[in-house]
């Protein structure tokens, strides 16, 4: 599999763009540019429609007669393509709005959830939003044409306040009656059992779950050396510590918290995708990809 | 070492010290806290509250704790007390004894203590120390400057004797200040030997010693303060037939006799005794001695009254001179026989009087030549002026002590236009105040020497009618003596040199005016003639503190003081001026002290002397500033406040607190302190490596 330019998908280079459309289909292009071989296999019987061919799309779906007859690339569309409803869950809590580096966890998600959307109504799918802090904030029903509206709410919202993660992901599960894909996008700052549940019962529900874990390197190891208060960013709390001599128990902490949630989401059967604000998006983009494909009933 | 406080309630300030103890210990950062995602995992840290209280700058609290400490300790006035940890009194000090040489202190046994106690304190002072000497009276002098030589302090110390002079303490303690700032020294003190009269203090209140500077006094003032002294001795010359005699009286004060005292009084003429009288003193209060007229000499006459000695016997002596009794000349110049008339009654009065005599002699015209003036005490003009050709030759008169006196009438106010010869007065006719009975004198200067015999009985002057007046404009250069009820001046007086020149608009004819028909007119005439001629301003004697003014007439002056030695007092332009330093009389010559004395003058020590009444040391204290009550005690140790104003150690502690502050805020706002927790994590190299492959 051919790597992507790190270019296209370094969140520092993202962070100049303002525009989330312009750099979700930024990151797509360029993450979907030399992609030889198509994601995407095999077709149902189901006609449902034609469409223009996308880069990416399998050249055995082109209809050859159409293009006999308009010599313009046209692929045939079945029903089985167009059925996944993804739904992506935004963490909004004051807890994403944290960045040690060029970005916020919370704007590294949504340049990850604007991306992932953009690759998914590239590929047919019913794309939803649903942003959360104690309670759901906003919901975009999932549709194949709610592109823009998804990338407009995501523009919008702010992170700030506390969060129930565990309410939140039961309070998801009830906005569609239909199985689909639900991309939680949130930094995990629960319970590893809870999570654990709050993720079963979702895939209880025959939802598809990707958990992407948005972590960012001062989260791992506490920053400074001298005295400082650190103030909680969810619920304003002050705690003065020095950070030099908590850092090793800290670490520990934070590594088997980590580990805790690997192994919950794991045994749950969702995937648990850990994602550094460093790191280029396109490790996020393969994951999704390919739990997608694991998931599509048409190959 | 002992150390002690001069406040020491200003210790309980030290429970200040918990204020940046506490600051320290709930240490919060100024700066904004830093925002962590979660402290989910942090409050599951045991260590937690460890962390929090423990003191995480130790520098910076002991230099805060330093601040607060010194600025506590510097209010409370910390005093090394051990002293030979403060070398109170090993340490080098320079010393000024002021001595009081007053007459006051030749009372009975003052001397000799005062010198004893001068002796002690430099026979007191150590090895090195500085020693100076003033003696005062009315006024200071140095005898010995700042010197470590205790010898030659002592010898000046033994030329001293009392004088017959005043005391005033101010002008001591000043040249004593400015020894001890010329000469500065970490211990300095002044030492005041007197009997603290009084009298003396006048002045002390605006001295201002600086600080560090001690002042002692040593009273060495008796016990009882019994004394008699001559004040006052009056006299005057009275006619015996053909014979002049010299009526004296004196006037002998007494204070705190313990009781009744019997004296007796003698009066000495030109060194012969002359006449005794027995008296009986009261215990307090004055008593008048009236001697038996005595044969005088016309000459200027030496008195002297004396008691039986007292303890003080300085004042119990009283020198006068009574001045030489020659005949006033008066030439009176009128233009015609009318006006020889006119002068009746001014004649007659003036030929009353006796001692002096007037003698009037009448002229045309008035006398020019050197000889004529000279044998002439006063020239009068009778409603004329001087002629233009006498107009220089009366100014240098005047100049030279002469008295001229300008009686305008009809005739002179009818010369209107310029200013009158000598005078810048302008005639602008004459007043006729017939129509309303006659004006009065208003505006008297009732306290100048020509209205002297009206000073009890002011309203004789206003009794007087002025029907006809000449009309005058005075310049400002005039002194107007009277004015008229309308306005205009009725007497003027100008000094010119030495003399006077005096003009008169008022009436002294029975023609335009009631004035000599009037019982106020003799004493008037009379005193106008003693006054303007100048014999009435002689003093029978001066005081000691002042200068005796020869006439620059005298050539070459001599002076025989009291004690016999010859002074030649130098010249000036204002003429000589003699010091009069010693109680006596003294005797000007020209040229040489042989022959007759062309002057003499007595000098006594002033009368509050006699004075014995003294003040309390704290008072004399109390007046200068920066000394204390404390430091009045003789030989007392060093107080508490005494060592603390020496050393001054909230002073140091005020500037270690300053420089405290100075490294505080350098350290509290040092950049180590404030980056430390801006510190961003540096992105792990392995969050990089996790990107695809």
């Amino acid at each position: 599999m051919a790597t992507a330019p790190a270019s296209f998908l370094d969140p520092a280079m993202l962070a100049r763009i303002s525009d989330l459309a312009l750099l979700a289909r930024t990151v797509v292009d360029g993450f979907m540019h030399g992609q030889h071989r198509s994601l995407r296999k095999g077709s149902s019987s189901d006609f449902a429609e034609h469409r223009s061919y996308q880069p990416g799309d399998d050249l055995r779906r082109i209809d050859w007669r159409v293009y006999g007859r308009t010599d313009r690339f046209y692929v045939k569309e079945y029903d089985a393509d167009t059925n996944a409803g993804v739904i992506f869950a935004l963490d909004a809590s004051g807890s994403m709005d944290f960045g040690s580096g060029a970005v916020t966890k919370f704007d590294y998600a949504r340049f990850l959830v604007a991306s992932l959307a953009w690759l998914s109504k590239s590929q047919g799918d019913r794309i939803g939003l649903a942003t959360f802090k104690e309670e759901l904030v906003d919901v975009v029903p999932p549709s194949v044409r709610h592109l823009q509206l998804l990338l407009h709410t995501l523009a919008r919202v702010s992170a700030a306040g506390p969060s129930r993660l565990v309410h939140a992901i039961g309070r998801i599960g009830h906005l569609t009656t239909r199985t689909g894909i639900v991309v939680l996008v949130t930094d995990c700052y629960e319970q590893p059992e809870a999570l654990g549940r709050a993720v079963a019962a979702l895939r209880m529900g025959g939802h598809d779950v990707i958990v992407f874990h948005i972590v960012d390197p001062a989260e791992t190891q506490l920053p400074g050396d001298m005295p400082a208060t650190f103030e909680d960013a969810e619920s304003g709390a002050l705690l003065p510590l020095r950070p030099g001599d908590l850092r090793d128990k800290y670490t520990t902490l934070i590594t088997a918290h980590h580990a805790a949630l690997q192994e919950r989401f794991t045994s749950a059967g969702a995937d648990y995708v850990r994602l550094d604000t460093s790191e280029p998006l396109d490790r996020a983009l393969h994951a999704y990809l390919d739990a997608r494909l694991s998931r599509s009933r048409v190959r | 070492m002992g150390i002690g406080f001069l406040v020491p309630a200003f210790l309980a300030g030290l429970a200040a010290l918990a204020i940046p103890l506490l600051m320290h210990l709930r240490h919060r950062d100024k700066d904004r806290p830093f925002r962590f995602p979660s402290l989910m995992f942090l409050e599951q840290l045991p260590i937690r509250t460890s962390q929090r209280q423990r003191i995480t700058d130790w520098p910076l609290l002991l230099l805060r704790a330093l601040a607060v400490a010194a600025l506590v300790l510097a209010f409370a006035r910390p005093v090394l007390t051990d002293q030979a940890a403060v070398g109170g009194d090993t340490r080098r000090k320079a010393v000024v004894v002021v001595i009081d040489r007053s007459l006051s202190m030749g009372y009975q046994g003052v001397w000799p203590r005062a010198l004893d106690s001068a002796r002690a304190v430099v026979n007191a002072l150590g090895t090195g120390d500085r020693v100076g000497v003033v003696a005062y009276d009315d006024a200071s002098e140095v005898l010995q400057r700042m010197s470590d030589d205790k010898s030659q302090a002592l010898a000046a110390i033994s030329t001293l004797k009392p004088m017959s002079r005043g005391t005033r303490l101010a002008p001591a303690l000043r040249t004593a200040r400015q020894m001890l700032l010329d000469a500065p020294f970490a211990a300095a003190e002044i030492i005041v030997i007197s009997d603290l009269q009084r009298a003396g203090a006048a002045g002390i209140a605006g001295i201002d010693l600086p600080a560090g500077v001690k002042l002692r006094s040593i009273p060495v003032g008796a016990a009882t303060r019994a004394n008699s002294a001559v004040r006052v001795i009056e006299a005057r010359r009275v006619m015996d037939g053909a014979r002049s005699l010299l009526a004296v009286k004196a006037r002998i004060q007494s204070h705190e006799l313990p009781a009744a005292r019997q004296v007796k009084a003698r009066l000495t003429v030109n060194g012969r005794d002359a006449a005794g009288s027995e008296v009986s003193l009261q215990p307090d209060g004055e008593t008048v001695v009236t001697f038996a007229p005595v044969p005088a000499p016309d000459d200027a006459v030496a008195l002297l009254v004396s008691l039986d000695p007292d303890a003080l016997t300085a004042d119990d002596t009283l020198h006068a001179v009574v001045p030489r009794d020659d005949a006033v000349r008066v030439a009176l110049v009128s233009s015609s026989a009318g006006a020889a008339g006119e002068a009746l009654f001014l004649e007659r009065a003036l030929a009353i009087g006796a001692a002096p005599a007037i003698q009037i002699d009448r002229l045309a015209s008035a006398p020019v030549s050197r000889e004529a003036l000279s044998r002439t005490s006063l020239v009068m003009f009778w409603d004329m002026l001087p002629s233009a050709s006498s107009v220089a030759a009366l100014q240098d008169y005047i100049t030279t002590g002469g008295g001229v006196v300008i009686a305008a009438g009809a005739r002179v106010a009818a010369q209107r236009g310029g200013n009158l010869p000598l005078l810048p007065v302008r005639m602008s006719g004459l007043a006729d105040r017939l129509a309303d009975r006659g004006g009065t004198l208003r505006d008297v200067r009732i306290e100048h020497p020509l209205f002297t015999p009206f000073r009890e009985v002011p309203d004789a002057l206003n009794a007087v009618r002025f029907f006809r007046y000449p009309r005058v404009d005075a310049s400002g250069e005039v002194d107007v003596l009277a004015r008229f009820d309308d306005g205009l001046p009725a007497v003027m007086e100008q000094r010119i040199g030495e003399g006077r020149l005096v003009v008169l608009t008022v009436p002294l004819d029975a023609q335009r005016s009631d004035f000599p028909l009037q019982p106020a007119f003799l004493p008037f005439v009379r005193q106008l003639v003693l006054h303007t001629s100048g014999r009435d301003a002689v003093p029978l004697w001066r005081a000691t503190s002042e200068s005796w003014s020869l006439a620059p007439s005298v050539n070459n002056p001599v002076v025989r003081a009291p004690d016999g030695t010859l002074l030649r007092p130098q010249a000036d332009s204002l003429g000589t001026a003699v010091p009069l330093a010693d109680a006596g009389v003294y005797e000007a010559f020209a040229v040489s002290a042989t022959g007759a004395a062309v002057g003499r003058v007595a000098a006594n020590a002033p009368t509050s002397e006699s004075e014995l009444t003294s003040m309390d040391t704290t008072e004399l204290l109390l007046g200068v500033r920066d000394a204390e009550p404390g430091s009045m005690a003789s030989n007392a140790p060093p107080t508490t406040a005494e060592l603390e104003r020496r050393q001054n150690p909230w002073r140091v502690l005020l500037i270690m607190v300053a420089l405290v502050l100075v490294m505080e805020t350098i350290m509290a706002t040092r950049g180590w302190r404030a980056v430390a927790r801006r510190v961003r994590p540096v992105v792990p190299a392995s969050a990089s490596d996790r990107s695809p492959s």
